[in-house]
């Protein structure tokens, strides 16, 4: 059995019943073929490296079969023609790859679905919590000038008032 | 009769010899003995490819990355083949 992965670039448009056509329709011409589906995975939307038929975003799907060698040919000759007369609008670019090696694994770029859009939760998951802080800590800065100068106003005025108290414990003493 | 002397050095051999002279060491492949990394050239990966190009978007040469002729050819097979998907770009203006 020989192992192939085609890579599939489609518009950001694209809907889940979309999706559910394109997956069994090569789920379809597979078993035809009398092969195996392996994986069908949606990548998620990405930004394009160059504008694809005037989008500068797409949708990446990766499907991974296997098919005899007798019968490979025609399978992708169906998925070929596929790509050009059937999902013509759907689909914009493709690539089919032959998988060598036993390992299954791989690795991707992350998608614009996994990066988080929110500042804080992206600071927190690379620990650079305190990066921005001097521009939030500006505002944060005026009410402790203030309470410091307040702190010494405060002591100066507890002062004061000991010297009130004294001023009265001495009077009091006078009185006596 | 008395043999001439060449006083005159060029100026290509003067940059080897400082080359060498230079405390930097020799470049050193970084696929060579790292059977891991080998795995990672791949066209779907290609937060990896990214370092082997210019911010232009060019293929960096191997005598700047320092991979050998092998993994050289590897990577830049990966990188034509990511182009393709669009996931490098062929040339960019902004990176």
């Amino acid at each position: 059995m020989l192992r192939y992965e085609m890579l599939f670039l489609t518009i950001p448009e694209i809907t889940g019943d979309e999706t559910e056509s394109i997956k069994s329709y090569f789920l379809k011409a597979v078993r035809s073929a009398q092969g195996e589906m392996l994986s069908f995975e949606r990548w998620g939307k990405y930004r394009l490296a160059y504008p694809v038929k005037k989008n500068d975003y797409g949708v990446y799907f990766l499907a991974r079969f296997e098919v005899a060698l007798e019968n490979r040919d025609a399978l992708l000759k169906d998925i070929r023609a596929s790509y050009i007369f059937k999902f013509n609008n759907l689909i914009v670019k493709n690539m089919i790859h032959r998988l060598e090696g036993t390992s299954l694994e791989y690795k991707r770029p992350e998608s614009l679905e996994d990066t988080p859009t929110d500042v804080d939760s992206f600071l927190k998951k690379n620990d650079m919590e305190g990066l921005l802080k001097p521009r939030g800590g500006f505002k944060g800065r005026k009410p402790e000038e203030k309470s410091i100068v307040g702190g010494v106003a405060g002591k100066a005025a507890t002062s004061s008032v000991n010297f009130d108290e004294e001023d009265e414990e001495d009077f009091e003493d006078h009185n006596e | 009769m008395t043999k001439k002397i060449k006083l005159k050095i060029s100026a290509r051999l003067l940059k080897k010899k400082l080359r060498k002279d230079s405390s930097s060491g020799a470049k050193h492949c970084r696929f060579c003995n790292n059977p891991g990394l080998v795995s990672e050239i791949d066209y779907k990966n290609a937060g990896f490819l990214r370092k082997f190009l210019t911010e232009r978007g060019k293929i960096l040469p191997a005598r700047i990355s320092g991979n050998t002729c092998k993994y050289q050819k590897m990577v830049s097979r990966e990188i034509k083949k990511a182009r393709i998907m669009a996931l490098l770009p062929y040339c960019a203006t902004l990176y």
